[in-house]
């Protein structure tokens, strides 16, 4: 088996055959790299049980893997097929500006937030999925919701907000807390 | 006492080349990159993804946001033979 990857090959191989018919027929997910790593937080949303599993499965069975968890790849390939579609039906516009702009940049996050922040707003309100980044401290503004990134290029103009979705214990009917940024 | 220009133009030369190259060079990479900024600081994962890209589009920094992947991307990624060492 490939012990290294490939350094001297002159040429390549491309094997036509199809999966057998006993393996279900799953569509690939046809989003490039800007477009993922820009929808990559809602995925995680979305598919965090899925993908848990599919990384469970691959270490638990070292080397294998490709063959005993294509089940779970087929699961994890669906439920991302289904968030990028959606996205794709309710908030078009702002997903391409965003990944248009990370494209620009070296696919840098802290580099696009003003887009990434009317993207998370159009998909909280279309989609109810939000933008988290596990293992927060708790007494800091998360950083993806700071008016300063102190290594981006371009300052962040003060009109542009960050989207801070309602928090769910208790009252969902009132205004989004507004950003304690005072750092 | 009128400013001696004569001794200035060879700086001005200098400088000139200095930016012809630096203007060229950001062109060229402008130009590689279909208009977009150069890559930096790539890792291994951004390679794969980023052949990953051509295999969905054709070139190095297409990019798509459709949900299915062309016909023909599930087989159009190839082992690298290489040849044995005897």
């Amino acid at each position: 088996m490939a012990s290294r990857i490939p350094q001297f090959n002159q040429q390549v191989l491309y094997d036509t055959t199809p999966l057998p018919d006993s393996i279900p027929k799953v569509k690939e997910l046809g989003a490039s790299s800007a477009p993922l790593m820009s929808a990559a937080y809602f995925i995680g949303a979305r598919c965090r049980d899925y993908n848990d599993d599919f990384m469970q499965c691959k270490n638990e069975n070292p080397g294998k893997g490709e063959f005993e968890c294509l089940k779970e790849g087929r699961r994890v390939t669906r439920c991302a097929r289904s968030v990028i579609a959606d996205i794709n039906k309710s908030c078009l516009e702002e997903f391409r500006k965003h990944w248009t702009c990370l494209e620009d940049n070296n696919q840098q996050l802290w580099q696009c937030r003003p887009a990434e922040w009317k993207l998370n707003k159009c998909v909280f309100e279309n989609l109810g999925l939000k933008k988290e980044i596990p293992d927060q401290p708790p007494n800091v503004t998360p950083v993806h919701l700071r008016k300063q990134m102190i290594y981006a290029h371009w300052p962040i103009p003060r009109s542009a907000e960050p989207f801070v979705p309602p928090t769910q214990t208790g009252d969902n009917n009132k205004a989004p807390a507004a950003a304690s940024s005072s750092s | 006492m009128p400013v001696p220009f004569e001794a200035l133009i060879p700086y001005a030369i200098i400088v000139t080349m200095f930016g012809v190259t630096g203007a060229g060079l950001s062109a060229i990479k402008t130009a590689q990159n279909g208009g977009k900024k150069a890559r930096w600081s790539l890792d291994t994962w951004d390679r794969v993804l980023m052949d990953r890209d051509r295999r969905l589009t054709g070139w190095l920094r297409g990019q798509t946001d459709a949900a299915d992947a062309p016909y023909g991307f599930e087989y159009n990624n190839p082992w690298r033979v290489e040849k044995r060492f005897s």
